[in-house]
């Protein structure tokens, strides 16, 4: 971590630092170019013109896991496609966030009885911050999830945590 | 007075060099403070689209890919200059009088051929040297003297041997 992680006690300084680093980070998440399945579909049109992903800064969809932010997992994740997840989120530079799209990534969706070939939820290979159901869920609620996850970086801080008393 | 001179350009050269180290150098290190940096196999390991990589990246590529990427450069330069020119001195570029228009189409057409003809050269040297053929082969220079130097092996028709 961070050389000024944990170091110093919650102060004006240190949430000034705070306020500049979450105001950067949570108006540029920029995404993995990544889609597993139909959700894939939506994604694209939320990053399209009519519901523009890029109004949030999170419209500059990476080609590789070292440049991205966020993995917007949409789509069925196949057990055979959980090891390149798990890779993938392995790969990506700190930190890193994991949005999980459509009932399929959040819980197995219509595979979660029969799919013996779907993993029961994404959670299960990568820690996931914002969970967007549906099936698949309309650009409006990626967009919701995304905002989501702006509103819970901008409560991160890099301030000691207090001590029990 | 020119040493009074001389001093203020030493001082403004000497801020200037001061101000771009500063600014690169608390750049790096307001990165390096805030930045977290935990570095793990998978994450130092080369991507190759979330699988497992097979092989070193530092391998040994043919040389045979840098030719072909200059005679790429080649054509390409030709046709990103030759397009534009074509449109634009085609159109005469505004000249009034007929004697403008082919005094300008003239001196358009000297000056391209020209810069083609430097371009032709590269292009002959590769023609005239075989680097247009992907499997070299020695016929295109026949000569006694191959035989006796490799030991009255004959090297002729086979791939990678320099000519």
């Amino acid at each position: 971590m961070g050389w000024l992680r944990n170091r110093f006690e919650e102060n004006f300084a240190i949430t000034t630092i705070d306020w500049a680093l979450n105001w950067a980070r949570s108006n540029s998440v920029w995404p993995l170019t990544f889609g597993l399945a139909c959700c894939a579909i939506e994604m694209m049109a939320a990053g399209a013109s009519r519901f523009d992903l890029d109004r949030f800064g999170a419209g500059a969809f990476r080609a590789t896991p070292r440049q991205a932010d966020l993995m917007i997992v949409a789509g069925t994740v196949t057990f055979k496609m959980a090891a390149r997840i798990r890779r993938l989120y392995e790969q990506m530079p700190e930190p890193k966030y994991v949005l999980a799209m459509g009932a399929c990534t959040v819980g197995g969706g219509p595979y979660y009885k029969y799919g013996y070939h779907v993993v029961k939820g994404v959670d299960l290979i990568v820690p996931v911050d914002v969970y967007v159901p549906g099936c698949p869920p309309r650009p409006e609620a990626l967009l919701e999830g995304l905002m989501r996850l702006q509103e819970k970086i901008r409560k991160e801080t890099i301030a000691k945590k207090a001590e029990p008393a | 007075m020119p040493a009074e001179g001389g001093v203020e350009l030493l001082q403004g050269l000497g801020i200037f060099a001061l101000a771009a180290f500063l600014m690169a150098f608390v750049v790096l290190l307001i990165g390096k403070l805030i930045r977290p940096r935990t570095l793990s196999p998978a994450k130092t390991d080369a991507y190759e689209c979330g699988e497992v990589p097979i092989g070193p990246g530092w391998v040994q590529f043919n040389l045979r890919f840098y030719v072909v990427a200059l005679v790429f450069l080649i054509f390409d330069v030709e046709i990103a200059l030759f397009y534009p020119w074509a449109v634009l001195y085609g159109g005469g570029l505004g000249a009034e009088s007929a004697a403008d228009l082919y005094a300008l189409r003239r001196a358009a057409l000297f000056d391209m051929l020209f810069f083609f003809g430097v371009i032709v050269v590269g292009f002959v040297y590769l023609w005239r040297f075989g680097y247009l053929d992907w499997v070299r082969v020695l016929t295109a220079r026949e000569e006694p003297t191959d035989a006796a130097a490799t030991g009255g092996v004959d090297l002729r028709g086979r791939s990678g041997v320099p000519q």
